[in-house]
């Protein structure tokens, strides 16, 4: 379970501090997901990083299993907004960075994830070989390659075509109903909170406060977006972002 | 075989352009100043032997000052780069004595370390150790934060950070530094031979024909220009090894 409790987080900049986020509450029982939507800026990647333990927040706590976090954990996986590929690394690369990081991670995770992904056949290209569609997924690969338990995402599908996009999201979908880790994800997009979070929050502009929490449970199935729940989690997202 | 046609080309124009200029000069002065590309590639035949001393003396000379410098400059300007500490106390002193020309240290150079090759070295050394510190300090800063970011989060340790990200995110610059300091460094060897003209050198060897058999000291330049092609193109292949992802790059684009 993800608890977080009261958080607040400044960035100290030379002639002041930045406040980014501002007394934020939240949990996220096991297997279950989040979506995080709100304005450019307002402190979406700052909270991601909190929960990654990238970064110390200046007041309040993060918990994940009852353990606070101090810096990054094997079982919390992130997912970058651009997807964070090294230029100079393979795909193959790329996507078991944590296994060249430290050898004790289970070999097997790679090749079959690779597979599971279609990206078997490019595992040898460098990045800027690959459409931005193959970066996202070798992202989701790395992701993916440490078996994790809380699955972190900052915008994974920003700048892709609407097809590609949604053609992810189903894919994020069977990957987190085989995968059951909790998933937290950040975006600005109405329709990724509503295909993707069971509960929704949405945050206020800079410094980020929860502005509201919309509960979504009927989520899980590529049709849903033909739903009419879908359809009124669509609406009252855009009445409160407009609010 | 396409790149062994535009050197052979690039060659063959220069030493057309060369044969004009030393016509033109020698018929305004009315005697042999310049001399031809001709007269002095047959000087680089005949004088294969000495030639061959000399440009063996540059060479290691060139290639061990170019060696201290990155095995001094590149570390220190990665850390200095990255780590705010170093950077903070170690700047300002990079700063304030990087203009000195570091040439005007010869003579003391000579007295600390006698008028061997050692001086020479360490004269080159020093102006490439500037060179290749600033650029490498450059690269290390300017690295996009989500490279880091990515390893970090991956769980790396600060020296992993170094070696996944840091290194190969900086090593096309330090290699283009590498290339400005092959030029820089035979321009900065010459001048230590030329200082200290004991032992063998190209530096010596030119200077020593220049005023009387100027096709021999044209022959030096040349063996000169060969060291510097043959340096460059060693960075060339040791870049295409070392980053290839720049290449596969360029090539889908
Ligand atoms: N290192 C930093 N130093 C100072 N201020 C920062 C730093 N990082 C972010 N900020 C500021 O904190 C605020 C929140 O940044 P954050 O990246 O969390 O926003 P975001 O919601 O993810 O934005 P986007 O939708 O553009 O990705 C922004 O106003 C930003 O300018
Ligand atoms: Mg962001």
């Amino acid at each position: 379970m993800i608890e977080v409790r009261s958080l607040t987080i400044d960035y100290g900049t030379p002639s002041a501090a930045v406040r980014a986020v501002e007394t934020v509450d939240f949990t996220l029982e096991q297997g279950k997901s989040l979506a995080l939507i709100g304005p450019s800026g307002c402190g979406k990647t700052t909270i991601l990083f909190a929960l990654a333990g990238l970064l110390t927040p200046t007041a309040g706590r993060v918990t994940i299993d009852d353990t606070p976090v101090t810096g990054p954990r094997r079982d919390v996986a992130l997912i970058l907004q651009n997807a964070g590929l090294l230029p100079w690394k393979t795909v193959w690369q790329n996507a078991n960075l944590s296994l060249l990081l430290s050898h004790d991670y289970p070999r097997r995770t790679a090749d079959a994830v690779l597979d599971e992904l279609g990206l078997e056949e490019v595992k040898d290209r460098f990045p800027a070989e690959l459409s931005e569609g193959m970066k996202r997924r070798v992202g989701i690969a790395r992701a993916l390659s440490t078996s994790p338990t809380v699955m972190l995402m900052d915008e994974p599908l920003a700048s892709l075509d609407t097809l590609t996009r949604e053609r992810i999201q189903d894919l994020f979908l069977m990957l987190w109903e085989e995968h059951r880790f909790s998933l937290v994800i950040v975006t600005h997009d109405i329709a990724e909170a509503a295909f993707l979070g069971q509960k929704i929050i949405v945050l206020t502009p800079r410094p980020a406060r929860v502005k509201a929490r919309i509960d979504n449970p009927k989520l899980g199935s590529l049709e849903y977006r033909q739903t009419p729940e879908f359809a009124r989690t669509v609406r009252l997202l855009r009445e409160e972002l407009e609010r | 075989m396409k790149r062994v046609l535009t050197y052979v080309v690039s060659i063959c124009v220069l030493l057309f352009l060369w044969e004009m200029a030393s016509v033109a000069v020698n018929a305004i002065n009315h005697a042999a100043l310049l001399p031809g590309p001709f007269n002095a590639l047959s000087q680089v035949v005949k004088n294969a032997n000495t030639l061959q001393r000399n440009f063996w003396a540059s060479a290691w000379r060139l290639i061990l000052a170019i060696l201290i410098a990155l095995a001094a400059g590149v570390p220190l300007g990665l850390v200095v780069g990255r780590e705010p500490v170093f950077d903070r106390y170690l700047s300002p002193i990079i700063y304030i004595t990087y203009p000195i020309p570091q040439v005007a240290l010869i003579l003391f150079l000579f007295v600390v370390f006698g008028i061997g090759s050692a001086t020479k070295v360490a004269m080159v050394a020093l102006v490439l150790f500037y060179q290749i510190l600033v650029s490498a300090r450059g690269a290390a800063k300017n690295i996009p934060e989500e490279h880091i970011i990515s390893v970090r989060a991956a769980g790396a340790s600060r020296w992993q950070i170094y070696w996944h990200v840091v290194i190969p995110a900086s090593l096309p610059d330090i290699l283009t530094s590498v290339r400005v300091s092959i030029g820089l460094g035979i321009a900065f060897l010459y001048i230590a031979e030329t200082n200290a003209a004991l032992g063998n050198g190209l530096g010596g060897y030119i200077n020593k024909h220049m005023l009387f058999q100027r096709d021999r000291a044209f022959a030096g330049i040349i063996a000169l220009a060969l060291l510097g092609l043959i340096l460059y193109l060693a960075v060339d292949g040791l870049e295409r090894i070392l980053c290839r992802w720049k290449y596969v790059a360029r090539r889908s684009r």
